[in-house]
Parts: C-alpha cells; structure tokens; sequence
C-alpha cells in the first residue's frame, strides 16, 4: 500500500496534468475523475490535491480562474498552459521510456 | 456558513501566510470543495452535520495543508534571493570602497533604495522588498529619534509633529507588511538593530541622540562592519531559497541578534541607559511582528 502511495506521489503533478489537459476541471472534480479512470485504484488524499494544484500554477504550469454556476456557487476551474502542454508532452515520453523499461526487467517473458 | 466549517477555514487562514488575496482565494477553493463533498453525502443518505463532518474530515488538517501551500510559495528562486540581499550587500560595498564617506555614492545608493522600495511596494510587496523598505524606513526612524534632542526654540513643534508622524508611517509599513506574514515584517526591520549597534558603538547613547558623534570614527570598525552587513545579507539570501518556515525563522534571528550581542561582548557598546535603550528598542522593534499573536492578525486582516 505504501509503495503505491510512493508511486502515486512520485506521479501527482503528471496525473493532474493529463486530467487538466482533457478538460479544465476544479479541485473535486479532479479527485472524482482520478478515482473514476482508475477504477477506485487512485484514493487520492484530499488534502495534498491544493498544494499541488498551486504548486503546478506557481510554476505557471496550470491557471485558475474563478467561474460562478447559475446556483450562485463558486468553483476555480484550471486551465493547461502552453508550458504545462510542453512539460506533460515531455512527461508522458519519460513515462512510456520508465515503463517499457521496468516491464522489461520486471515482466521478461511478457516483453 | 456552517459552524464546523468555518471554524475549519478559519483555522486554515490562521495557519497560511501568504499574500492575502492568495490566501483568500485557496480557503475559498476549499469552502468550494467542502460544499460539494458534503453535497454528495448528503445525496447518499447522511444528515448535514454528519455528511459536513465527514467531508472536513476526508480533507484533512488544515494546518497541514497550509503548511504545504506555504512551502510552495515561500521559497523564492535565485534572483530574488540575490535582489534580497542586494541592500546588504551595498552597505558592505560602500564600506568595503570606502565609498561610505562620500556624498555622492551615498545619495546614488539612497536613489536606489528609494526607487526600489516604490517599485516593489507597487508590485505587491514581494519578500525580495522587505530588506529595501527596511533600509528605506531606516532614516525615517533616526531622524525621528534625532530631532526629539536636536530642537530647540519653537523647533520642539517640528518634532511634536514628525515624530509620531514617522512613528506612524513605521507601524503602518510594518502591519501592511505583517498582513502578508510577520516574517517578513522582522525581516524588513532586520538592519535596524545591526545598523544601532554600529552607530551607538561610535560614542556613549547620550552622544547619539543628542548628535555628537562622528561617522567617521567607523573607520577602524570597518572591517566587522563590512562582515556583519555580509552575514546579513547571506541570511537573507538563505531566508528566501528556504521553504520550511522554522528555518527561516531561525536563519534570520542568529544573524540578527547575535550582530549587535557581538558589538556588545567585545565592549563597542558603552554601559550607559541611552545605548541600552536604544539598542534593547530596535531589538524588540525587529522581533515584534511574532509577538502579534494569530487571532489578533486574522482580526486585523478582517479590519
């Protein structure tokens, strides 16, 4: 359980990235979709979802912006930059390079 | 707003300090988050104040998550530590040339301090200001001190005048400062018990206020000025690149009380109640901002 944990830590920032780069999303509903697409495999801890978010739009990577619903309720939607599309890019080619080559050591018979 | 969840918000406010608008905007985030989770509860079957409670809990403590978001907005990059510690690093400079004693270079360097601190004062108060505005509200307090002895005549109404009013524009400085975080209110008054220490170092404290001492006598001193100015500007620069807020903390307390403590053991300082006042006030001036306790911050960022 906790290796997962690691794993998914490790994973944060590219994770939000790819939800965010789908469609902009606000903070619930990216732990809603995590969940979702995983299949319940990714419990993300609620908590540690905002200092992610404003580290990834610190480093102008993401941009929330504030958008009222017809209810009156406010929610902050965020945005993928041209930056945080080049990073996830970038991102997503060291991922498929990281896997192929732990399935190789992992999984020899498979790959 | 329920109880339970602005008691939680609350909290999370009290723990965070950062710009205030950023502030206010992640707590809102989190009302946001708590609304449409306990809304979801609610839809699954449990009472208000259950499904409330549940979702507070399911976001964890806020001083944790504070503590995170400080961390991400805390540390500066290199730029900003190098423009931090920029004034210090002048001081040293002016010394170390002895540039110190010339007009010329002194109004240069009073220019700059000058049109930095509006320059950053208009971009939102970053950190890398704080060490600028307190080189900037340094003169402004001297003066104050100065003329309560200098006037004489009618004069005693300039300083009945100026006094308070450079009392007020100092307080008011460091509590617009102290609002974004008290850190940075001690960090902008940082030189002031350095620079004390030095100058009531160059006659007894009754010959300062009353003006009868010299700069020039700094001269045999220059070589431990220079290094204190240097120490300072180090801990500045590392006060910005660090992320955890003890740290900072502790970086910026050693240099700038063990400065003037180092004056005082090697016997710069004389033993007599002006130096002790003076030097005991800028001490307490510099540490203040902590003494100002949570509630009563939050109760001034209301007002």
């Amino acid at each position: 359980m906790d290796y997962v944990r690691e794993l998914l830590k490790g994973n944060t920032d590219s994770l939000l990235l790819s939800l965010i780069n789908y469609q902009p999303m606000y903070g619930y509903q990216l732990i809603k979709e995590l969940r979702k697409r995983s299949n319940g495999y990714f419990k993300f801890k609620e908590g540690t979802l905002y200092p992610a978010l404003h580290r990834l739009e610190k480093d102008k990577l993401i941009q929330g912006k504030w958008q009222s619903l017809p209810n009156g309720q406010q929610r902050r939607y965020y945005y993928i930059t041209p930056k945080g599309q080049q990073a996830l890019a970038k991102r997503q080619v060291t991922w498929q390079d990281f896997s192929t080559a732990v399935k190789a050591i992992i999984q020899p018979e498979i790959s | 707003m329920n109880d339970a969840i602005s008691h939680y918000l609350a909290r999370f406010k009290t723990s965070l300090y950062i710009n205030p608008s950023t502030k206010e905007s992640a707590a809102r985030e989190l009302y946001a988050h708590l609304q449409d989770k306990s809304r979801e509860l609610r839809e699954e079957g449990f009472d208000e104040e259950e499904a409330e409670k549940l979702a507070i809990e399911a976001l964890g403590p806020p001083e944790s998550i504070a503590k995170e978001i400080y961390e991400t907005h805390a540390q500066g990059n290199w730029q900003e530590s190098l423009f931090a510690a920029l004034p210090h690093l002048m001081i040293a400079l002016l010394f170390v040339s002895y540039y110190w004693q010339n007009i010329f270079c002194l109004s240069i360097a009073l220019i700059m301090v000058i049109g930095v601190t509006i320059y950053g004062w208009h971009q939102g108060k970053p950190p890398w200001l704080m060490p600028w505005l307190g080189y900037y509200l340094l003169p402004v307090i001297v003066s104050a001190i100065l003329l309560i002895y200098l006037s004489k005549g009618w004069e005693w109404l300039a300083a009945l005048i100026y006094t308070p009013l450079a009392l007020f524009v100092v307080i008011y400085i460091a509590g617009q400062v102290a609002r974004q975080d008290r850190l940075y209110a001690s960090l902008m008054l940082a030189p002031l018990p350095v620079v004390f220490s030095w100058l009531l170092s160059l006659g007894t404290g009754e010959e300062f206020v009353r003006g009868n001492i010299s700069i020039l006598h700094l001269e045999a001193k220059v070589p431990w000025v220079v290094i204190s100015f240097l120490v300072l500007a180090v801990a500045t620069a590392t006060l910005i690149r660090l992320k955890q807020r003890q740290h900072k903390i502790a970086i910026l307390l050693i240099p700038s009380i063990a400065i003037p403590l180092a004056v005082v053991l090697t016997g710069g300082l004389n033993p007599d109640f002006w130096s002790w006042f003076l030097l005991t006030l800028s001490l307490c001036a510099f540490v203040s901002p902590f003494w100002i306790h949570p509630a009563k911050r939050s109760l001034l960022h209301k007002g």
